[in-house]
């Protein structure tokens, strides 16, 4: 798999690549600046993008906006988005064109390689990685008297683990439950949301952060 | 005909209420003479406070039998003193030992500084008058028999059919006297309406608009002659003081006569904006009493022993030498005459226009007698001019009055406005003390992150090393061990970010460096529990520093606002007048939000103090609650940014 990685600190960068080739993944380039990023997404077209969102030379959201205007120019193309710290600005415009294919990750989240590569092959195959902190201050701030108030704790674990963006053999795994429980609690929680069941994971993933999102 | 009744009926017993009022007059006016007079104030609250009892029902009464919703507006109680952790209860500057004279202090305040209280005060007084026209079955026969009584009127039986028809027709009128009523109370017991953040219910009349908008210059020049009778009296006592102290030595009443008496001019200057113009107060800062290292106070030239002269001298010494007090004693000398001549000619006409010529002339001819006097219902003598030239005068007046406004403010600006050094003088004040803010802020930040590196992060780091030592002397002979070391160590790494990002955020947040202001704001929102909008009109990015302090405010007031407020959803503003930063955040909360306490705006008022901006507080009880912040800002590097989200 071709990964187009895009990280201004020599160490992470060269930790980075480290860690992907190890996992089979190959890095056809890593870009230090934004205006190199942009060049290498044009000339690589990757299998997936990897991408900070502080890059020189502004040192701004550089790597964000790039990452966004690529997508604009190819709609769906997998990216990835590593940041220091996650703001939920930020998680909605990288969901706003609704298609799949997008990671939104804190940087720690590299420490845990197993996880972080697993979120990287989603991405790469048009699903979602949402960090947990962001999931969690969406589920927090829903209001009192919502329809998420009213799963009961071990829907409200599973709704959890799907905005993150986890299939349903994922969850079960992570919850110690089977398969099909996991597809009963999916079907409680979509008829409590009100919301549509779709077979398509990504789609469901989709429906669920835009009604979190919503939901206030 | 039941709706009459039911309406008579009411009228009667807010009637009988508006009577028991002068009952709670009496109290109150028993203790007025010892409170005002002999200086025992602490006995004025309790029958200004037993008095809200009555006018309470009055106005539960009014909306149960009238319909007509009368708003509670007193000001909240204040706190009751909090004993200090030394034992003492401080009120301002001073310490007491028990809490009851702060806590009487405190309730005077409230009570008297409450407008509120005294509209009360006119109600209790005015009631029986006001109320009349709710009882109009009753009042209209009595009035009609005693206008009878009055009158050689011999016959009984028309007499009785007028009383009787009096009677019938104030039946009839009964459900709109209770109107008029019930109007009457809410005016006086529901507050003003006429406030900012409350819009005045009564539609716009053009005929009450014009009447309001030519006379208010009339009257507001009425009130600047007012307060320049007021000078006169001021200076009268000034010379007299000043006489006794420099001809018969008794110097003591000097600070008296120069500061004590600087209200007059304070209140000129208060109602400086009526004419167009601000005038800020031009006194020089009352300087800190210096004790030099042989334990002596300095004031001038002279040395004290004991702080207690040295303050009294100082106070002498800051009066005498500064030039705002030697231009308003000049002001006082000379404004009843400049000043109370330009207030005084447009009021003038109006009101012998009116009162003089018109109304006197009007009352002769319906009375059909003929004024004596030379002017009086007369123009030089002759009754027949005297209507025309008094409207012509009245007109006359109300024509000039703006432009004598005008004048005025110039007038009073002259004298009593700063002078340059003392304009220089105040900045100097507020500079060192907004500087000495600023650094405090600034090294009390540090010794924060300081402590936040030394106790979360360091120690973490620390402890991550002391696991990577002890899987390398694990990692041959136990590499279980070892791997379970490797996954403690990975989660103290991880808490260790977590932390480093609180602190950050607590820096400067990532995002308003990656983003500015406006989106910095946006993220805000998002994160705040409540449903937030944000409107931003930022034509150009704000220099860093003003954005930081912005959005900390920003931060600060929001976090108030979800604390304490109650409030369903929160609206936030951003935008810039001229060189201005304008901050709100408004929510639809309970409101009552003490403007004075509450150590939250004090830090706000001290961050923006030191980019010289404001903060005020908008809170009446009931809601909603609109926070203020401005911040003069000369915007850099142009960019822009002009949209509006909801959160």
């Amino acid at each position: 798999m071709r990964v187009v990685l895009a990280e201004d600190l020599y160490l992470l960068r060269e930790g980075l690549i480290q860690l992907l080739t190890a996992h089979g993944f190959t890095v056809v380039a890593a870009a230090e600046t934004g205006p190199e990023l942009a060049a290498a997404l044009a000339e690589h077209e990757p299998d997936v993008a990897i991408v900070d969102v502080r890059l020189p030379p502004t040192n701004t959201d550089e790597g964000l906006r790039i990452a966004l205007e690529a997508r604009r120019r190819r709609p769906g193309l997998p990216i990835l988005v590593l940041s220091q710290h996650v703001e939920q600005l930020y998680a909605r415009e990288l969901l706003e064109d609704g298609s799949g294919g997008i990671g939104y990750l804190l940087k720690d989240r590299v420490l845990n390689a197993a996880s972080f590569v697993d979120a990287i092959r989603r991405v790469a195959a048009g699903g979602t990685a949402m960090d947990p902190d962001v999931i969690a201050k969406l589920l927090s701030r829903a209001r009192p008297d919502s329809a998420v108030d009213q799963l009961t704790p071990r829907e409200r674990e599973v709704l959890d683990l799907m905005a993150q963006g986890r299939s349903n053999a994922a969850i079960a795994q992570r919850l110690f439950m089977s398969e099909g429980a996991v597809g009963k609690h999916t079907a409680n929680i979509f008829g409590k949301l009100g919301l549509g069941l779709s077979d398509d994971d990504n789609r469901r993933v989709l429906a669920v952060l835009a009604y979190l999102d919503s939901e206030r | 005909m039941t709706a009459r009744l039911r309406a008579f009926a009411a009228g009667l017993e807010l009637y009988a209420l508006a009577l028991t009022g002068v009952l709670a007059l009496v109290p109150i006016l028993l203790v007025m003479p010892f409170g005002l007079l002999l200086g025992l104030v602490f006995l004025l609250p309790a029958p200004m406070l037993a008095a809200r009892r009555l006018t309470g029902r009055v106005r539960t009464r009014t909306r149960e039998l009238a319909g007509f919703d009368v708003r509670v507006p007193y000001a909240a109680e204040p706190p009751p003193p909090v004993r200090q952790p030394d034992g003492w209860y401080q009120r301002d500057r001073q310490l007491f030992k028990h809490a009851w004279w702060p806590r009487t202090e405190a309730r005077i305040e409230w009570v008297l500084g409450d407008n509120a209280t005294w509209r009360d005060f006119a109600w209790l007084v005015l009631a029986p008058v006001g109320g009349l026209p709710g009882v109009l079955p009753v009042a209209l026969p009595v009035a009609a028999a005693l206008l009878l009584a009055t009158t050689t009127m011999t016959a009984t039986l028309p007499a009785v059919a007028l009383v009787v028809a009096c009677a019938a027709a104030g039946f009839a009128l009964a459900p709109a006297g209770l109107r008029l009523t019930a109007r009457f109370h809410r005016r006086l017991l529901g507050g003003p309406l006429l406030r900012a953040d409350v819009r005045d219910v009564r539609p716009r009349h053009p005929v009450r608009a014009w009447a309001a908008r030519s006379l208010r210059p009339v009257l507001q020049l009425a009130v600047l002659l007012l307060t320049s009778v007021t000078a006169a009296v001021v200076f009268a006592a000034t010379v007299a003081g000043l006489i006794l102290a420099y001809g018969l030595g008794l110097i003591f009443v000097i600070p008296w006569a120069q500061a004590d008496l600087r209200f007059a001019a304070n209140w000129r200057r208060s109602l400086a904006p009526w004419s167009g113009v601000s005038i800020p107060s031009p006194y020089r800062p009352l300087p800190p009493l210096v004790r030099r290292p042989d334990g002596m106070y300095r004031v001038g030239k002279s040395l004290f022993k004991t702080p207690r002269w040295a303050l009294w001298s100082q106070r002498m010494h800051w009066v005498q030498t500064d030039p705002a007090t030697w231009r308003e004693l000049l002001w006082r000398g000379t404004d009843p005459v400049v000043g109370g001549l330009i207030a005084g000619v447009p009021v003038f006409l109006v009101v012998y226009g009116i009162w003089g010529l018109v109304l006197p002339r009007i009352v002769h001819f319906l009375a059909g007698g003929s004024p004596v006097s030379f002017w009086y219902g007369r123009f030089l003598g002759e009754p027949a001019a005297a209507i025309p030239v008094g409207l012509a005068l009245a007109a006359l007046g109300i024509v000039i009055a703006p432009a004598a406004l005008r004048l005025h403010g110039r007038w009073s600006r002259l004298l009593l406005a700063p002078t340059g050094d003392a304009v220089l003088a105040q900045r100097v004040e507020q500079l060192t003390l907004s500087r000495a803010d600023a650094s405090d802020a600034a090294a009390r930040e540090l010794r924060r992150i300081e402590r936040d590196l030394h106790d979360g992060t360091q120690a973490r780091l620390v402890a991550l090393g002391l696991s990577l030592g002890a899987i390398e002397a694990l990692i041959d002979d136990d590499p279980g061990a070892a791997k379970a070391l490797a996954v403690k160590a990975q989660d103290s790494a991880a808490q260790a970010l977590r932390e480093l990002r609180e602190i950050v955020r607590g820096i400067h947040p990532p995002v308003l460096a990656e983003r500015g202001l406006a989106d910095a704001v946006r993220a805000l929102a998002l994160d705040c529990p409540l449903p937030v909008t944000v409107e931003v009109d930022l034509p150009v990015r704000l220099p860093e520093p003003i954005e930081a302090a912005a959005y900390f405010c920003l931060a600060e007031a929001l976090g108030n606002a979800v604390r304490h407020a109650r409030a369903r959803t929160v609206a936030v503003r951003l935008d810039v007048f001229g060189d201005v930063l304008r901050m709100s955040v408004r929510d639809d909360g309970r409101g009552g939000a003490d403007p004075s306490g509450g150590s939250g705006l004090r830090g706000l008022a001290r961050r923006l103090g030191i980019f010289d901006g404001t903060v005020s507080l908008s809170s009446p009880s009931g809601g909603p609650t609109e926070l203020i912040m401005e911040i003069p800002c000369a915007s850099s590097s142009p960019r822009t940014s002009t949209s509006s989200a909801k959160a």
